[in-house]
């Protein structure tokens, strides 16, 4: 039953009261910086979807979901002053959309869907760093729309979403260069940070930077790079990245394995 | 060969025209001219409440709007996209604690601060949009004057807040730790500083990168469809932190001498 909001008259704002609370986290325990927390990967769970992949590391968990490739609403859109050049070829390439959501139950605070500008970034992030690896020449005039869904930010999100889409696109079939490989990044507030690979909500949000990285381990090119924060000299910012190459290539080993599992799961279960 | 189409080596920058001062109603504004790209910023500063999670700091607001005059794509709700995702790098650049005095901004602690709303115009696209738009928002808050306010309490209690009598009784923000973006398009093997439109279609990848003027990169993040070697990558941050203390140590420069002219200096204005 709806609540009687004529009688009994509640604040118009409401804040969940942990933001009031004192702080009880104490500092997250030393690790070491360059530690992968173990990450379970499945492809092939949807069945309404054409690919699909469900990627859990540590606290964070990421739902994807890759549909198409059907035909583009409209053959002439326009991209911005940098898709003027290259007329034929441009408007005959393929289209992936890329959308980003979190539940609202994933974070601390509720978030009610349309988040707004943040998951729009995120999901240009997404788009920016898969499109390198997807031969979107061979789907003319066809789109690709891929969804991702966190269901629990646990740290290092976007990494998690991007290696989720990528799964998702070759459990769809899509042709692609390369896999598309996420890790996250964050460097301590303090006097001698480091940065410390595949950082915890806890890490995250006590950071003064973070960086995500997305790789394509075979071709060893980098598909997408995001970050912010005061990270300090180009430097510090070098060996960021490259400690989230290496965090990369560690991880590409178990997300073959996951596809080859789902390519046999699909093969036993094709009718004879 | 360090040689351009148009005769700049690779990392030159077209002429630069800035201007502040323009508009008459804002609180502080800037144009830039940036070979054919054209930015308007104007900064108003209004009265609000802090947010929650930082009640003793003001906050900045970021709006870009791409006018239709810029290119025939921006008719209508085409430029919305380039838009956001624009105002999201500004968010990002902007989203550490030393670019801007935050604290300086608060008026009461959890009741009233100053929230600087800074809106930016794109005139004309001539290419490289993140350079022209960061150099005008720095030169815009340059220029932004805000007013005194003095909190006045009442015995019961109740606040006032009174405006100077004297209209050029402001505050002034240190704009030195400002960041500004410097974008590197790769082209073949080589990258270039500010491109051209034809530049920007030839680039399959660019690196933004935020520098301030102390060489501290605040946000990094690769545009474009295609991807980056690491090796490139390291290049390029190295680059875009030269180029951009250069770029940082001019414009400080210009800013300074055109405020010594004082009210007696010659306004281009628009036609100019």
């Amino acid at each position: 039953m709806p609540g009687d909001h004529r009688r009994i008259r509640g604040p118009e704002e409401s804040q969940p009261p942990q933001l009031y609370a004192a702080d009880e986290d104490e500092e997250p325990a030393a690790r070491d910086p360059t530690r992968l927390r173990p990450v379970y990967a499945r492809a092939g769970l949807l069945s309404q979807a054409k690919g699909s992949a469900y990627l859990e590391a540590g606290g964070t968990k990421v739902l994807c979901a890759v549909s198409g490739p059907r035909q583009a609403e409209s053959s002439e859109r326009g991209s911005g002053p940098a898709g003027t050049g290259g007329e034929a070829p441009a408007a005959l390439r393929g289209r992936l959309l890329c959308d980003f959501r979190r539940a609202p139950f994933s974070g601390r605070r509720r978030r009610a869907p349309p988040g707004g500008g943040e998951e729009r970034e995120l999901a240009l992030a997404l788009q920016e760093a898969l499109e390198p690896a997807v031969r979107l020449g061979r789907y003319p005039r066809a789109q690709l729309e891929v969804s991702a869904l966190l269901l629990e930010d646990g740290g290092s999100a976007l990494a998690a979403a991007l290696t989720a889409a990528a799964l998702a696109l070759a459990d769809a079939g899509v042709e692609m260069y390369d896999l598309v490989v996420g890790c996250g990044l964050s460097r301590a507030p303090g006097p001698a940070p480091t940065w410390l690979l595949d950082p915890t909500r806890q890490e995250e949000e006590r950071a003064a930077a973070g960086l995500t990285v997305a790789l394509m381990p075979v071709l060893n090119q980098v598909a997408g790079l995001l970050g912010s924060g005061e990270g300090g000299p180009t430097e510090s910012w070098a060996e960021a990245v490259r400690l989230g190459l290496e965090g990369c290539q560690r991880l590409y080993p178990v997300l073959q394995q996951c596809l080859v599992r789902a390519a046999r799961r699909r093969g036993a279960a094709a009718p004879p | 060969e360090d040689l351009r189409v148009d005769g700049r080596g690779c990392e030159d920058y077209r002429c630069v025209e800035v201007e502040t001062d323009v508009v008459s109603n804002t609180s502080g504004s800037a144009r830039v001219k940036l070979g054919h790209t054209d930015i308007l910023v104007g900064v108003k500063a209004e009265m609000g409440t802090p947010k929650l999670e930082k009640p003793n700091e003001g906050y900045l607001e970021f709006f870009v709007d791409c006018s239709a005059n810029a290119t025939p794509e921006f008719e209508g709700r085409g430029g919305d996209d380039l838009g956001t995702e624009i105002a999201n790098t500004l968010y990002r650049i902007f989203n550490n604690k030393s670019s801007v005095d935050l604290k300086s901004l608060c008026i009461s602690p959890r009741e009233h601060c100053w929230i600087l709303y800074v809106d930016v115009l794109l005139l004309e696209c001539g290419g490289n949009l993140f350079d022209a738009i960061s150099i005008a928002v720095k030169a815009a808050l340059f220029n932004t004057r805000i007013p005194r306010v003095r909190v006045l309490e009442d015995e019961e209690g109740s606040k006032d807040i009174e405006l100077s009598d004297d209209p050029y009784d402001c505050i002034r923000l240190s704009v030195e730790n400002v960041p500004c973006i410097v974008t590197l398009c790769k082209i073949g093997y080589r990258h270039v500083v500010d491109a051209t439109l034809q530049e920007e279609a030839c680039s399959l990848a660019s690196l933004l990168v935020s520098v301030t003027s102390k060489g501290v990169v605040t946000c990094m993040r690769k545009v474009g469809k295609g991807s980056l070697d690491p090796e490139s990558i390291f290049e390029m941050m190295e680059t875009g932190k030269r180029v951009g203390k250069v770029l940082h140590t001019s414009l400080q420069s210009i800013l300074h001498k055109e405020e010594s002219l004082g009210p007696k200096r010659q306004k281009v204005g628009f036609l100019g």
